[in-house]
């Protein structure tokens, strides 16, 4: 395993997102986080919930096998949240644009959620 | 029919072939679908059965559709060198890498699940997890025996593009006039008769029997009871062979993946994905479903017979609307009409066949209750039974599932039970009621003492099957003699006692003899 105590911030994830690297995001969450995700298939009123570290950790090691670039452009801090936006591209040409929010409690990733579309 | 996703196509390069795939969804993980058979990227989108799996699976997934090489959009396949499995399996690795996915769940169904199969044998760092629909490890034992495998080819070389061979993967789905057209495009679109005769050719040699035992990935095997293209037994073979692999057997007949209860088939693979259920689908809503059906066609030229239909299809009009439904989908002579509540659907389909009558055609009429989509024409298993319940009904009669009755206690609306009809799509048979309230329906002040009924109350064949109960003939003999089913002959029965407001046969009979005298009816 990769060191997991590097603290959560915008450099850090941004650095861990780029380079793919599964395991360094998953020790960013707090053992109950919650990520959401909201797209054109999951909608606001019914959005993806991913609970838990452990489900967390398999979101992340499923993301990060794919073999597509990650660009975190800009991350806004403030206080205990944290927001940035992340392009990213598959080899084939399709892109796919991201944007999150996140509430840190104890230095950890409480809550996330995603907002994303993509081209198909 | 559904509309069309925009879903843009792209090419992998597999050697010197070009496999056409599609990518839908961003789910976290994802997914290959390996279709069957036959397949066309752009055409599954027009089906609303296979539109709604895709769907369901790029909900939580990032799902990856491909044509196999030989059919749809991919490049053909050199009929006089077939591609091994070996590289047909290898187009899956090409997808994949064009797509970047290095890791994904695969979905193989029927023809699919063999090669999905070999996939996961030969890449197990890449698969996620296997789910095999109606899958198969060796053509000849499960599927067709060499000489059943030279009748398909036969047939295809001479009918390739009709939908002939819809009758071997749904025969379910043969009374669907729109997809039975769907499914003529769909063979014309996926391949030529020859390309289709090679596919064949290269299932054949299917057999991965010697890999199973290798596999790791874990596997989830579906399969239908009744499956009539791929024998449940391999599945269970599947299930004994590849280590920790879980079976689900459902109810069904149809073959394709995208047939049946595409739900529960979504379900069961979205579980065993992501572990959760699917969030109930807000978008569907309790309705009650009138399927109402006209004969007649034969007995009447052709020229009075479009005269008749004619008018009755502006009757039904008024007469759905003004108990308070809307006709939702219509097709030769079908009727699909949608009410609220089933009491309504009951009482419309009351007037209607009086309203039939007295245009003097014969409607047959099913009643079902159940969840439709809220928007767009009623499709899936409630329209389905709909329908079924309809072509079970006998000439006048008015036949709903047990459900219906029970929704609509307390309207005043009487039913006998009607016995049950066997479905594919249902765990068990379906319990039918007949509705029987005439005297709720006709006007309170008409007279029903049975010295004014008319023979001519009587459709021309419920007089002869009437004159047939005089004669002393059982139903079954009356079967014979009319060439009937025993069960129409019941119908008839029943209908007849009911206009004639009698309470039995022998009753029937003496008021046969009442009416012909001595130079018959």
């Amino acid at each position: 395993m990769l060191a997991t105590k590097e603290a959560v911030t915008g450099a850090s994830i941004k650095k861990a997102i780029e380079s793919r690297d599964g395991p360094m995001l998953s020790s960013f969450y707090a053992d109950d986080a919650l990520v959401r995700v909201i797209d054109r298939n999951n909608p606001p009123s019914k959005p993806r919930e991913i609970h838990g570290r452990a489900a967390i950790t398999t979101f992340w090691d499923d993301i990060c096998s794919r073999a597509m670039s990650h660009r975190v452009d800009l991350t806004i801090a403030q206080g205990d949240n944290l927001a940035f936006s992340q392009d990213c591209a598959y080899p084939d040409g399709t892109k796919v644009f991201c944007a999150a929010m996140l509430e840190l409690k104890d230095g950890k990733i409480a809550r996330q959620t995603v907002v994303q579309a993509w081209d198909e | 029919m559904a509309v069309p996703r925009p879903i843009a196509t792209r090419y992998a390069r597999s050697g010197d072939v070009r496999i056409a795939y599609q990518v839908v969804g961003q789910g976290p993980f994802d997914l290959v679908f390996v279709p069957g058979f036959i397949s066309n990227l752009d055409l599954h989108w027009e089906d609303e059965g296979y539109s709604r799996l895709l769907s369901r699976l790029s909900t939580f997934s990032r799902l990856i559709l491909f044509d196999k090489r030989g059919t749809g959009l991919s490049d053909r396949v050199d009929t006089n060198a077939l591609p091994s499995l070996e590289t047909r399996m290898d187009d899956v690795r090409a997808v994949m890498d064009a797509a970047g996915s290095s890791r994904a769940a695969i979905l193989g169904a029927s023809e699919g699940a063999p090669m999905a199969i070999l996939f996961a044998a030969t890449y197990p760092e890449r698969t996620r997890s296997l789910v095999l629909y109606a899958g198969y490890a060796h053509f000849h034992k499960w599927v067709m025996d060499p000489a059943r495998l030279q009748g398909f080819i036969d047939a295809a070389e001479t009918c390739w593009g009709t939908g002939a061979t819809l009758q071997n993967f749904a025969p379910g789905r043969l009374d669907d006039i729109r997809f039975a057209t769907w499914w003529a495009r769909f063979e014309r679109l996926s391949a030529s008769p020859t390309a289709a005769a090679a596919l064949a050719r290269m299932n054949a040699e299917i057999d991965v029997r010697g890999v199973l035992g290798s596999i790791r990935a874990p596997t989830l095997l579906i399969h239908r009871r009744n499956d009539v293209r791929v024998a449940p037994d391999a599945s269970r073979y599947l299930a004994r062979k590849i280590p920790d692999a879980r079976l689900a057997e459902i109810s069904g007949r149809d073959h394709p993946i995208w047939t049946g209860d595409v739900n529960r088939v979504a379900d069961l693979i979205e579980e065993f994905l992501t572990g959760t259920h699917a969030p109930p689908d807000t978008e569907r809503v309790l309705a009650a479903l009138l399927v109402t059906r006209v004969s007649d066609t034969a007995r009447l030229g052709d020229r009075m017979w479009s005269e008749r239909s004619l008018r009755f299809q502006e009757t039904l009009r008024l007469l759905v609307g003004r108990h308070g439904g809307r006709i939702v989908d219509q097709y030769g002579d079908v009727v699909v009409s949608r009410f609220d509540g089933p009491a309504r659907a009951i009482r419309c389909a009351a007037a209607l066949r009086d309203a039939a009558q007295g245009i003097g055609i014969a409607s047959a009429q099913g009643v079902h209750v159940g969840e439709i989509e809220a928007r767009g024409p009623p499709s899936g298993l409630t329209v389905r039974v709909a329908i079924k319940i309809a072509e079970h009904a006998g000439r006048g009669s008015i036949l709903a599932s047990r459900l219906v009755s029970e929704i609509a206690t307390g309207s005043g609306l009487h039913f006998v039970d009607a016995g049950h009809l066997p479905l594919d799509d249902l765990d068990g048979p379906l319990a039918l009621v007949e509705a029987t309230s005439e005297q709720h329906l006709e006007p309170a002040c008409r007279s029903r003492t049975p010295a004014s009924v008319e023979p001519s109350a009587l459709t021309a064949r419920e007089n002869e099957v009437v004159a047939l109960i005089a004669d002393g003939k059982s139903n079954a003999a009356i079967a014979i003699e009319l060439s009937l089913s025993e069960h129409t002959v019941k119908r008839h029965v029943a209908n007849i006692l009911t206009k004639l407001d009698l309470p039995s046969r022998a009753a029937a009979a003496a008021f046969a003899v009442r009416q012909t005298g001595p130079d018959g009816p």
